[in-house]
């Protein structure tokens, strides 16, 4: 028995923390790569194996910020790490962590086995991408105001008031180009949907996008997506948000490749 | 256009793996029990659905999903009451606990009754912190310093000694109705007892150290719960 093997027997065997699910029929070990250096290795049930460590069956917690973000950032690190060898990967949340020893997860992987497999076979070949496409501010409010008459009478007249006695049409200016802005939007997002339709599989609309990265703070963001991409078709999904991109006020970010974190579907695993 | 992952920051990735990917079935996991532990920002994205709708993350939930809900959480998520008890006040809140080395806020729902101020955690389901009003003598807000910013907090004096320290949203407002519903005159200033928790009858403090913590009050036996009664 070797030394993880005993420690696996010894002290901490009512947790496997689980990574993610692969397509291997292999029980190995991929070294000491997971949260807080465990060795991550893989339990298998005939073709497929899931991709955990050893821990307490407890849920990995801690008020410092910076550790949990480190934890994270492992843990996608392993799911990379896996994806790169055994292809696409059914990945999981953070501390999701099966109450047992590895024949539990094997006990589960068995009973879930049709439905695992079946995901994975979908999804071979595929990844996730994120893409979000910015527009620049000023250039999107001359946009909504040029194309819309009420909007440039009002701002006109505005401009000749005197600032005091302009201050509730000044108001009532910036909600109605607020309005218009978000019907602009969603009008702008419908178009760029369609756009990268035919180059997804699927595409999943962020609706909420809570941060964003700190070069694209004076651009608005005009439409999120989550798209499940074949890895044939990527090349031409940049091609064509290569062509937003290089529309004038147009920014595009296009993240990836990702384990396929929005599409895997499953439920009762 | 060629897809990166170089310029992509943790935000990215924090968001795909808390709010996404797979989560396992409940009679598995521990997965998210203890949620409250993480920093606070991650808190409410780890939690998942539940936590988030205590939070009030819901804007965006259309009609069936609320009632979807409430029909499949209310039963399990309900505090227990009494017959004739009636919630005064319900909000979110904490308690401070201090056993032995471990010092930490528990969090939970904070519900005042006509008869009773407890401290219920839904998820999983345990009574944190319960009094009957009758035992309350004494109440006093402070200000404390909490992760470097300065908040209120109550300390509730008990008959029986004890001193419990709370949090919750709006502490002026929850001391005003506890003293309201208790109806007779409260102690306005609470002697907060010393950091050191007693020990038993012929033990010695052989070496004492400080941590970093300053337990203000002891509140929680020996089994995670206190019971003033």
């Amino acid at each position: 028995m070797s030394e993880a093997e005993l420690a696996r027997e010894t002290e901490v065997t009512q947790g496997r923390y689980v990574y993610c699910i692969a397509s291997c029929a292999d029980e190995l070990s991929l070294g000491n790569i997971g949260i807080e250096h465990a060795e991550v290795y893989m339990v298998s049930h005939k073709d497929i194996a899931a991709v955990v460590h050893a821990c307490q069956a407890q849920p990995y917690e801690s008020r410092n910020e910076n550790e949990v973000k480190e934890w994270i950032l492992n843990h996608n690190n392993v799911i990379d790490k896996a994806s790169e060898r055994f292809g696409t990967v059914l990945p999981f949340s953070f501390d999701a962590i099966v109450k047992g020893d590895d024949d539990a997860v094997k006990d589960w992987l068995s009973k879930g086995y049709e439905k695992l497999k079946q995901e994975l076979e979908r999804l071979q070949d595929k990844a996730e991408y994120t893409v979000k496409i910015f527009c620049d501010q000023n250039k999107l409010m001359d946009k909504i105001i040029g194309e819309n008459q009420g909007l440039r009478e009002l701002k006109a007249k505005i401009e000749k008031m005197p600032k005091r006695a302009a201050y509730l049409l000044q108001r009532k200016f910036e909600l109605q180009v607020k309005d218009a802005y978000n019907v602009m939007r969603v009008k702008l997002a419908e178009e760029f949907a369609s756009k990268i339709k035919e180059h997804v599989e699927e595409a999943e609309v962020e609706e909420k996008v809570s941060h964003l990265p700190e070069s694209y703070k004076d651009k608005k963001l005009i439409a999120a997506f989550s798209c499940l991409v074949h890895k044939e078709k990527v090349k031409r999904l940049g091609d064509a948000l290569g062509e937003i991109n290089s529309q004038e006020g147009y920014a595009v970010r296009f993240t990836g490749p990702w384990a396929p974190f929005s599409f895997v579907k499953l439920e009762d695993i | 256009m060629e897809p990166s992952r170089l310029e992509c920051d943790i935000n990215d990735v924090l968001d795909k793996l808390l709010n996404k990917g797979l989560v396992l079935n409940a009679d598995l996991i521990i997965s998210v029990a203890g949620i409250p532990l993480l920093g606070v920002n991650l808190r409410a994205a780890i939690a998942g659905m539940e936590t988030m709708l205590e939070y009030g993350m819901m804007e965006a939930w259309d009609k069936s999903t609320r009632e979807w809900y409430t029909k499949e959480f209310e039963g399990r998520m309900a505090a227990p009451l009494a017959m004739g008890e009636e919630v005064i006040i319900r909000t979110f809140g904490s308690i401070w606990s201090s056993q032995g080395i471990i010092n930490t806020w528990k969090p939970g729902f904070l519900y005042l009754t006509n008869n009773r101020l407890f401290l219920w955690r839904k998820e999983t389901p345990e009574m944190l912190f319960e009094v009957s009003l009758d035992k309350i003598e004494g109440l006093m807000v402070k200000k404390e310093n909490h992760f470097k910013k300065e908040r209120e907090e109550l300390y509730l004096q008990f008959n029986c000694g004890e001193v419990a320290r709370i949090h919750a949203s709006n502490v002026t407002e929850l001391k005003q109705t506890i003293k309201m519903v208790v109806g007779k005159k409260l102690e306005n200033r609470i002697v907060i007892p010393s950091e050191r928790t007693p020990l038993p009858k012929g033990e010695e403090i052989v070496r004492e150290e400080k941590t970093p913590y300053s337990c203000v009050a002891k509140t929680v036996g020996s089994k995670g719960r206190q019971d003033v009664k």
